[in-house]
């Protein structure tokens, strides 16, 4: 009796650890950001749904997808006019990195494959890619923009942008649900 | 004594007058209709959220919503759309005469909720 558990437990023990490793690897290879690579990153995420958004506004009919598309390009907007304002008083210029390049090339391949849908096929994949995206940038956010950040005031900035990009997940979430099934 | 008698009446005056004038002062009239009076409440909408999320008042109190977040919001009768802020932009404000209870959203951002209660 003793032997299927011990079966049983190393077989939890394997697909924990095939399950933790990739975590692992993502977080020793994740690069130690400058303010000024940070600035990059969140302006690079902002711009990404910013787009996606663009494409649902030229391709859905639905009015919650519409609706939702559009507060997704008016908060992240303001978020982007309000990290311009503060990048340009402290005097940072954004600089390119591995994190901003690899969120743009992600995000190109995404669009491609949206801009491949129509109809409800569409409005599912669009809202399905938000849950996605905002739950991945919300770990980016905290996970590595907001410990890396070296500017206070910067720093705050992106503790204040968490909120809304919950509150993002949360709407994408309720259509997920209700209206995209 | 008659003397005495005219200085007394005008202790009596003066009472008179400082008697009135402390009944009939403005700010003590203002003071007194005002344990009756409409209040204001201030509901602040900051960090996605309604601060109070919940408010009990009375009814013709005033209910006034100020947006220090980050993007737009709107404050929106849930049930009915039976009334409705315009967009708040960043710094703006809006007030709401409560005439009886309601539940109400952000209509741009469906998961920001409060309520406001008439007891």
């Amino acid at each position: 009796m003793k032997n299927p558990n011990y079966v049983s437990l190393s077989c939890i023990g394997i697909i924990l650890a095939s399950l933790a490793f990739p975590l692992l690897v993502n977080a020793q290879s994740n690069p130690s950001l400058s303010d000024a690579e940070v600035a990059s990153v969140a302006v690079a995420a902002n711009q990404i749904d910013m787009s996606y958004a663009d494409i649902a506004e030229a391709k859905s009919k639905n009015t919650k997808v519409l609706k939702f598309a559009q507060t997704m390009k008016r908060d992240h907007a303001a978020v982007i006019e309000q990290a311009s304002a503060l990048v340009k008083k402290l005097g940072v210029t954004p600089k390119d990195n591995a994190v901003s390049k690899k969120l743009l090339a992600d995000a190109a391949q995404t669009k491609k494959t949206l801009n491949d849908k129509s109809g409800k096929v569409f409005d599912k994949a669009y809202i399905d890619n938000e849950v996605s995206y905002h739950k991945a940038v919300i770990n980016t956010v905290q996970t590595l923009l907001i410990p890396d950040t070296d500017n206070a005031e910067l720093k705050q900035l992106l503790q204040n942008v968490l909120p809304a990009l919950k509150a993002h997940l949360g709407h994408a979430e309720m259509l997920q649900k209700n209206v995209v099934q | 004594m008659k003397g005495f008698s005219y200085r007394w009446y005008g202790y009596i005056f003066l009472e008179l007058i400082i008697f009135l004038a402390l009944f009939n002062a403005p700010g003590t009239r203002k003071r007194g209709k005002d344990l009756s009076a409409p209040r204001v409440y201030t509901v602040e909408i900051s960090g996605m959220k309604f601060n109070p999320a919940a408010l009990v008042v009375h009814q013709g109190d005033k209910v006034m919503f100020v947006n220090h977040d980050l993007v737009v919001h709107d404050v929106t009768e849930a049930a009915k759309k039976s009334w409705t802020s315009s967009p708040l932009g960043v710094g703006k404000s809006w007030s709401l005469n409560v005439q009886q209870s309601a539940v109400y959203y952000c209509s741009i951002h469906p998961v920001m909720r409060g309520s406001i209660t008439v007891k």
